[in-house]
């Protein structure tokens, strides 16, 4: 079988395209560091985003390069069961924002971990702002990695340069222009992403002989049969129920705690205008993830049909184009991928702004003057960067790992810690740091990434995080529920009526406050009980 | 008034969490009840394009229920916040 790999045929247009994405991303930028004034403005875009704009930018921000390069590369070595966990990846927002977003929105946070230091106290603030730029890094990371190999292919450069320019010149629009910039350069990207991934795959549908290609996204059900000719197993549904449920605490817990993701919507309008943005933004990342889920299936499709096997997996959608569309549309397709990893470290960037511009100097410099603290968050986004581009030198070999493992990490480490501050009064601030911080260490410890003889699962559950996750997600919830008790018991650091009072206002009680509210036994025992579970049936053998 | 809003506030999220984790999982449903997986629709097996479209339309259709639903909830919580407010300044004159 011969092996293919993606070359553009006209590096001038790719330098064209590039540069025009460029030039409106710099424009928008430039525009919206005119509008940033405060920290406000710089983090939450001034509490101003309305729904659409938000659901484009909330569908860019979580739709990464990954979209367009890893889930293909994926869909394309593990066929169907990929895409059911890519499927998941929807809820991220919609539970966000049921489960604690509007709450945050409610008293004006401009990241989680504002809420964490209100809630907790500062030192579990300093805890949960490590676990979400670490966590931040390694997502940036996938996409720098990303957009180093885009500008490679497209105009042959070696990685290093290639990684060191795009690098340089993603991180100067998203410092210039704050979260005013991040949103309408995101909305901007996030339709440039969803043209790139459909309209192109019409054209490539109806050269493979497919009758749907009016509609890439579901209409390629005539091309099932010749699939199965060729890849009998595709749609199997492979491995056994704990593969799926393990999707839960891996992939759909962690993103709630995502801090980039959150922030989107915190800069929404208005708590009403934050539900209509999660609407949009479900329309706009279905289509999106079902054309991704669409390329995958051609990708097969293609090398069953012409018996090409795609070299890497990665390039799959840019082979695609490259084969039967016309260089141009090829050129756009690649700008696509741009924009998907450029929206994506847009987000990553400002919640590192965000955690230590804002929260972290909250704390270590609680008089610093606002316009200084500005000054910090500007830096705290360009050092984040250029730290990002120096560890993108050495890339793991699938894109998708890297930030997927993150993914197990908030969940052990940073979901309980919010959701359980948001409904439950008892939740400790000691018993929050130690469950947080050991569990995490525990969750990095079990990965095949840092002590290979340490592992619970193997294979690609162990190296995603899945069987890890099984684990420390439920051994953090119970834990943070039985030490609460324990250390309530014993007084120590118990929330203060202050606190207490301050759930019921972001639940919106205002002023009237009851003890009995969001303070019941039933809700933590039944989830004690559930985590116990899940934890025995993540220690069993994998 | 404020234990009917509370209940409801806890029954409409937990509702909600539950009606999105089947959506977002529906995958889970065919691989729980295999007998499940024989049909075809639009061409494809219904164990793989019916989980896409409860993931996004599914998913579509109640996140506009929840926003209804939501806000409605705020503006009954929003009411009974101001009457307190309103009875508090009146026992203040």
């Amino acid at each position: 079988m011969e092996a293919t790999e993606f070359v553009l045929p006209s590096m001038w247009m790719g330098i064209a395209v590039v540069i025009i994405l460029f030039a409106i991303f710099y424009y928008v930028g430039w525009l919206a560091a005119k509008k940033t004034t405060s920290e406000e403005d710089l983090y939450a875009a001034g509490f101003a985003i309305g729904p659409v704009t938000n659901g484009l930018a909330m569908g860019a921000t979580w739709a990464s390069l990954a979209t367009f390069m890893g889930v293909i590369a994926l869909i394309y070595k593990l066929q169907a069961p990929f895409v059911y966990l890519w499927i998941q990846w929807a809820l991220s927002i919609p539970l966000l924002t049921l489960l604690y977003g509007t709450c945050l929105r409610r008293m004006k946070a401009f990241t989680p971990a504002s809420f964490i230091k209100v809630r907790y106290g500062n030192e579990a603030a300093i805890v949960i702002i490590v676990w979400m730029c670490l966590s931040m890094v390694m997502y940036a990371l996938g996409q720098m990695i990303g957009l180093g190999m885009a500008f490679e292919v497209l105009f042959g450069l070696p990685y290093k340069y290639a990684l060191v320019i795009v690098g340089i010149a993603t991180i100067g629009f998203i410092t210039m222009g704050g979260m005013y910039g991040a949103s309408y350069n995101a909305a901007f990207q996030m339709v440039v992403m969803i043209l790139a991934m459909v309209v192109p795959m019409s054209a490539i549908m109806k050269a493979m002989g497919s009758s749907g290609w009016w509609f890439p996204p579901l209409a390629y059900g005539d091309m099932v049969p010749g699939m199965l000719k060729q890849i009998p197993e595709f749609f199997d549904m492979k491995y056994d129920y704990r593969w799926y449920f393990a999707l839960i605490p891996a992939f759909t817990m962690g993103p709630i705690a995502l801090p980039h993701l959150a922030m989107r919507v915190f800069t929404s309008s208005s708590i009403k205008s934050a539900r209509w943005s999660v609407v949009w933004f479900i329309l706009f990342l279905g289509l999106l993830f079902s054309g991704a889920y669409t390329a995958g299936f051609a990708g097969n499709f293609f090398t069953a049909q012409t018996g090409h096997e795609i070299a890497k997996p990665d390039q799959t959608i840019l082979i695609l184009n490259v084969f039967y569309n016309p260089a141009i549309v090829a050129a756009f397709v690649v700008g696509g991928a741009i924009a998907a990893g450029m929206s994506t470290i847009n987000g990553n960037l400002m919640a590192i702004a965000g955690l230590v511009g804002g929260d972290l100097l909250g704390i270590l410099a609680p008089k610093m003057p606002g316009a200084k603290k500005m000054r910090w968050g500007y830096l705290a986004l360009g050092i984040a960067g250029i730290v990002t581009i120096l560890l993108a030198f050495s890339p793991p070999p699938f894109l998708v790992t890297s930030i997927l493992w993150a993914f197990g990490l908030l969940a052990t480490a940073v979901s309980p810690s919010i959701l359980l501050g948001v409904w439950w009064k008892q939740a400790n601030k000691i018993a929050m740091i130690i469950s947080s911080a050991a569990c995490g260490i525990v969750y990095i410890i079990i990965s095949p990434h840092v002590l290979s003889n340490i592992v619970v699962g193997k294979g690609l559950v162990a190296a995603l995080g899945m069987s890890g996750a099984m684990v420390t997600v439920p051994l953090s919830f119970a834990s943070f529920i039985i030490l609460s008790f324990v250390f309530n018991k014993m007084q120590m650091a118990a929330p203060s009526l202050e606190d207490k009072k301050m759930i019921d206002r972001i639940h919106g009680w205002g002023i009237d406050y009851d003890e009995a509210r969001y303070n019941g036994v039933a809700m933590p025992f039944v989830l004690v009980i559930l985590s116990a579970i899940v934890f025995y049936w993540g220690m069993q053998p994998w | 008034m404020k234990e009917q809003l509370y209940k409801k506030e806890l029954r409409i999220t937990v509702l909600f969490v539950v009606i999105l984790m089947i959506f977002g999982h529906f995958a889970q449903i065919f691989k729980l009840f295999p007998s499940l997986q024989g049909g075809s629709m639009w061409g494809f097996p219904v164990h793989y394009i019916v989980p896409i479209l409860m993931g996004w339309f599914g998913l579509l259709i109640l996140a506009i229920i929840m926003a209804v639903v939501l806000n409605k909830f705020d503006d009954d919580m929003d009411a009974y916040t101001s009457s307190l407010e309103d009875k508090n300044s009146g026992d203040t004159v």
